[in-house]
């Protein structure tokens, strides 16, 4: 049964490696005066089979983090691995393999392709690839996200939950070692916010997918097994099994 | 808003770079056009002058025909004797005669030499050297009946000096000549290409079988005598039938006769350069109604700030009209080059032009840029009509707008525009009107382009289906984009469209006259071989008599025909009248007599007329009409026949007799048609080429050769024509290259994102390409269906003149799709590459 299996483990990677951790990083635009560090010099660890939160004020370099840890944007200095793949080693075509293997992304705007259905939006990475779908995996995902009966309508013809839970789906569909996830309920109403934050919760506890959520939001927060917070790009302080009332004293504590 | 518009084009410069560089393609093919043709024809008017500038008066026959004038007229030779009479006339310092005929060189290989059009001229050379046009550069004039002087250009060419022996072919035998001198024509090498053979008065008389007569006499007056009263003396000294001109009227009269054939090569190039501009004008309305859609929501926050709707209008009108003419300045310029760059050309393929400095009119700027921003400002006319309806609201993220416009009424005047494209080119190829065939043309293209979003959709989702199949989620990608905007697509298309249309119309045209003029040749010809000169054109053209008999000498020949043309007036129009000896037409030419007698109307001096002719002039077995022939005058002539029209015969026919009794005793054979015993084979050829090896200027051909030849003819042109569409077919690829690239900046948010999801760069160039495929060969299939459609109903519309099947060349109409596919997807490389190195991370974060 696909909900027994462990992602990340058939792609040999011990229980000890976390999913993804960062070195050191930074990355600064512009030179001399002008430069501002997004990030600066960042260490940080994504245990495998956790929920977490990155948290930090805006500018705090916490979306900058998250794209250079899933190989969308080059780091200045320091190193980003996947698992026990170091990214920065990696050419296009690497990245690219990455990004399509072993990482799922999903972000505030949903951001589906609008000429595909909502079922080709959800097997694309698998498309792309060449590969085929494990239709068990995909009505499994479906039935769970409730989207079974909405497979063959575009994009634009799904309420804003329904397309955030589609690229959840598809996220999730090659079951990836690690999924990025960048404000994904900014964009969505209080009750579909809190659906997709139990969905992704629950694929954290019952499949034991990996998960970074980047999001501002303290009841989001509150889903995830741990909190990281940033500031000025660096790592500042960390809450484990947070709820919403030390979120948001520890955010008020940043000065938020 | 002038601001505004200025910095937009500022901030999208590759975009009107591209929208620009077809209206600058097609206002470089005006610009080189007009300036080439104004430069050559003061070229040439310059050569005449300069040639006659001495001259002041010519004495020549008056034009035989009532409706003809001017340097191609047919004359009547002069007598002799009237240059004495010249002479005497108080006020004339000099008068020379001349005669002129064919004369063509042998070159030193045995081969005739030919002019690839050119005439090959033989003339005198005059004693006095201001009244001659031949100037002598080196050597001497013609001294006696065995010298020549000949061409620099000729000479140059073919290596021959003062001294050297030529062979020169003659309407009599050919003869063997001494060179004394190399001339001249003016100030060039020769004249644009032609061969000349000059001899002294009296040889030339002889050769040309003009003995005591003459075709002009040139005049010099004394100097300070009163011209106009030597002209009026001399006239009243002429007998009636010869004029007194003067040098400025012959020389207009030559300049006016060349600068008429460049006005036709002027007006066939225009043609060519309006139909790129036509295609330019899509590729400009594409471009600009995918920005006006890009710029929704900053023209209605210019809306929401205050714009008026007239301001929003005029900003996209300015811009149109900026990059008009921008373009038209560099097609302008570009033209310049291009017209050097031809000359040049032309000279190197051995036309020999005379010096002269590059025209550049005033006319051609005002043409160039009227036209170039013309076509720019009209295409952007809709496009800038639909940003007026963009409402203010549209400046708000969650506006989600209608494509304005009702469809409905689009394809209903589509339709309407179509329809009437239709009868215009209806009625225009019944009329014949060439303007309304040409009105017709652009309405059914402009009508087909309207309606084209109709099928965009469908006919995308057909075409897009085995690429899908092909190249997985890449080619589905790519269907989906091209149906995604059925409007976009069909725009974009629509340019290729009318490129391939008229490609696919002048292919089907060329097969039907292709497979008609071997058709023809066969219903009209029975010889096995057909005998013709190479000399081309002009009033020399033919070969020596003397070739009928050798050729009748040669033992397996059965039966020779020897035919003679030569214009003629017919109920007062002037046309090509046909002579063949009856003794041997049954044997050699397939003469069907549809009423009246065939041989018999012949040998008693009757004319014959095809069934076209007697049904518009309304004529019957035995009607009289009235014809005029230049040596013998007006006459009347029964009608003793009327046959099918054939394509060796024409549309007048007489017996070899009654022509000669008629024409000059000069006017040569235009062909020989020989039957053979056991018909055409390599030794009978053989046999023939052997019994004719006098004559280097022949070409004997069997019937199948012969109609091969016709056919290549065909060919050659169809090739050319083919050539001057070829940059219709590149503007429109510039197009698709346009708006590929506007598709990829507009969907750089989409890309990113397919990439950042594990899209390859390959994946994302197959995808661009899938897209290019389809619009490619949806704009060829559409173009290719409508071009067969017109060239169908062009062929039949000329079943009279002579195309009497219509030929629908599918091989070709492959080929061409084909070649189209493969051209878009050449296009598609650069928009493709561009899309592949799109930065993931900032394709995403553009929102």
């Amino acid at each position: 049964m696909p909900v027994t299996q462990q992602p990340g483990t058939e792609l040999g990677a011990s229980p000890s490696t976390p999913a993804a951790r960062a070195i050191a990083l930074v990355k600064s635009y512009g030179t001399g005066d002008a430069e501002f560090r997004a990030l600066n010099g960042i260490d940080v660890e994504f245990a495998q089979g956790q929920f977490t939160a990155v948290m930090g004020p805006s500018g705090s370099g916490k979306s900058t983090l998250m794209h250079c840890m899933a190989g969308l944007d080059v780091p200045t200095s320091g190193r980003a691995f996947v698992g026990e793949l170091e990214i920065g080693t990696l050419d296009d075509a690497g990245l690219t393999q990455l990004r399509r293997d072993r990482i799922g992304f999903i972000f505030q705007s949903y951001n589906l392709v609008p000429t595909l259905t909502a079922r080709e939006n959800i097997t694309l990475p698998i498309d792309l690839a060449g590969a085929t779908v494990d239709e068990e995996w995909f009505d499994f995902l479906i039935g769970q996200l409730g989207i079974a009966d909405r497979l063959t309508h575009r994009p634009s013809e799904l309420s804003g939950g329904q397309q955030q839970r589609t690229a959840c789906a598809r996220a999730l569909i090659r079951r990836p070692e690690l999924i990025f996830a960048d404000e994904p309920t900014g964009n969505l109403d209080s009750n579909a916010s809190t659906e997709m934050l139990g969905f992704l919760r629950r694929s954290v506890t019952e499949f034991g997918q990996s998960i970074v959520m980047v999001t501002h939001d303290a009841h989001g927060a509150s889903f995830a097994d741990r909190v990281v917070f940033l500031a000025d790009g660096q790592l500042v302080d960390e809450i484990i099994a947070p709820t919403v009332d030390t979120v948001l004293e520890q955010m008020k504590q940043l000065g938020r | 808003m002038w601001r505004i518009t200025i910095k937009g084009l500022m901030a999208h410069k590759l975009r009107m770079l591209l929208t620009a560089l077809a209206i600058v393609l097609g206002v470089t093919f005006v610009s080189g056009t007009l300036v080439l043709t104004d430069t050559l024809h003061n070229t040439f008017t310059g050569l005449f002058d300069k040639v006659y500038q001495h001259v002041d008066f010519e004495v020549r026959g008056t034009a035989a025909f009532s409706g003809e004038a001017g340097g191609n007229a047919v004359r009547k030779p002069i007598d002799e004797s009237l240059l004495p009479q010249v002479r005497a006339v108080p006020g004339v310092a000099v008068a020379d005669g001349s005669v002129g005929g064919y004369a063509q060189y042998v070159a030193k290989n045995g081969k005739a030499i030919t002019t690839g059009g050119a005439p090959t001229i033989g003339t005198t050379f005059g004693t006095d050297r201001q009244l001659s046009s031949l100037r002598l550069v080196e050597g001497t004039g013609p001294k006696s009946s065995t010298q020549v002087v000949m061409d620099e250009g000729t000479a140059k060419k073919y290596h021959f000096a003062v001294g050297d022996r030529v062979e020169i072919l003659l309407p009599g035998p050919t003869q063997t000549f001494t060179i004394s001198g190399i001339v001249r024509f003016g100030s060039a090498d020769n004249l644009a290409g032609a061969t000349i053979a000059a001899f002294d008065l009296a040889t030339a008389q002889r050769l040309f079988d003009e003995v005591g007569r003459l075709d002009t006499i040139e005049v010099l007056t004394t100097p300070g005598a009163d011209k106009a009263a030597v002209q009026r003396s001399i006239a009243a000294t002429l007998p009636s039938g010869v004029e007194v001109v003067t040098g400025q009227t012959v020389a207009n009269e030559a300049s006016g006769a060349i600068n008429q054939a460049l006005g036709f090569f002027s007006t066939a190039l225009l043609v060519f350069a309006f139909i790129s501009l036509f295609v330019g004008g899509f590729t400009i309305l594409n471009t600009f109604s995918i920005t006006v859609g890009q710029r929704t929501r900053e023209l209605a926050l210019l809306r929401i700030v205050g714009a008026s709707r007239r301001q929003v209008f005029r900003s996209v009108m300015l811009e149109a009209l900026l990059v008009g003419l921008a373009a038209s300045l560099v097609g302008l310029g570009l033209g310049v080059l291009t017209a050097m760059g031809l000359e040049a050309l032309l000279k190197a393929f051995g036309i020999t032009l005379p010096q002269g400095s590059l025209v550049f009119a005033p006319r051609t700027v005002v043409a160039c840029l009227a036209v170039g921003v013309g076509v720019t400002v009209v295409s952007a006319i809709s496009p800038a009509r639909r940003a007026v309806r963009i409402p203010p609201i549209a400046a708000l993220a969650s506006y989600r707008g209608g494509t304005g416009e009702s469809s409905r009424r689009r394809f209903a005047i589509g339709m309407i525009v179509g329809v009437l494209g239709m009868l215009s080119l209806g009625i225009g190829l019944s009329q014949p009107a060439i303007q309304l065939v040409g009105l017709g043309a652009v309405a059914i293209f402009v009508g087909v382009a309207m309606l084209a979003p109709l099928v965009a959709r469908p006919l995308s989702s057909i075409l897009g289906r085995p690429l899908a199949a092909a190249f997985g989620i890449s080619g589905k990608l790519g269907r989906e984009n091209s149906m995604r905007s059925p409007r976009r697509t069909a725009q974009t298309a629509s340019a290729l469209m009318v490129g391939l249309a008229l490609v696919s119309t002048i292919s089907v045209f060329g097969a039907s006259l292709s497979r008609s003029a071997t058709t023809s040749i066969t219903d009209a010809v029975s010889a096995d071989y057909l005998i013709t000169g190479s000399a081309a054109g002009g009033p020399a053209a033919g070969f020596s008599n003397a070739a009928t008999t050798s050729a009748s000498q040669i033992p397996a020949v059965t039966a020779v025909s020897s035919v003679y043309s030569g214009r003629f007036e017919f109920q007062r129009s002037i046309s090509s009248l046909t002579a063949i000896a009856p003794s041997a037409l049954s044997s050699t030419v397939r003469l069907r007599v549809d009423s009246g007698t065939g041989l018999p109307a012949l040998s008693s001096g009757q004319l014959l007329v095809d069934t076209t002719t007697a049904r518009n002039d309304h004529l019957r077995v035995g009607s009289r009409v009235k014809v005029t022939f230049a040596e013998t005058g007006p006459t009347t002539v029964t009608i003793g026949g009327i046959f099918t029209p054939n394509s060796l015969l024409g549309s007048y026919v007489v017996s070899e007799e009654y022509f000669h009794a008629h024409f000059a005793a000069n006017t040569l054979p235009i062909a020989i048609l020989l039957r053979t015993a056991g018909g055409a084979s390599p030794a009978t050829t053989a046999a023939i080429e052997r019994g004719l090896t006098d004559f280097p200027n022949l070409k004997v051909q069997t019937r199948a050769e012969f109609e091969k030849a016709q056919q290549a003819q065909v060919n050659q042109l169809l090739g050319l024509v083919y050539a001057l569409l070829g940059l219709a077919i590149v503007i429109a690829l510039i197009g698709i290259v346009n708006t590929l690239m506007l598709s990829v900046f507009e969907r750089t948010h989409e890309i990113g994102l397919l990439r950042a999801v594990g899209m390859r760069r390959r994946q994302v160039r197959a995808m661009i390409r899938s897209e290019a495929l389809i619009l490619a060969v949806f704009g060829a299939m559409i173009g290719i269906i409508v071009g067969t459609g017109l060239g169908i109903a062009l062929s039949d519309s000329l079943k009279d003149q002579g195309i009497t099947d219509v030929v629908v060349p599918f091989s070709s109409l492959v080929v061409f799709l084909v070649v189209a596919a493969l051209l878009g997807l050449a296009a598609a490389s650069w928009p493709a590459r561009r899309a592949a190195k799109l930065n993931v991370l900032s394709a995403i974060a553009t929102e």
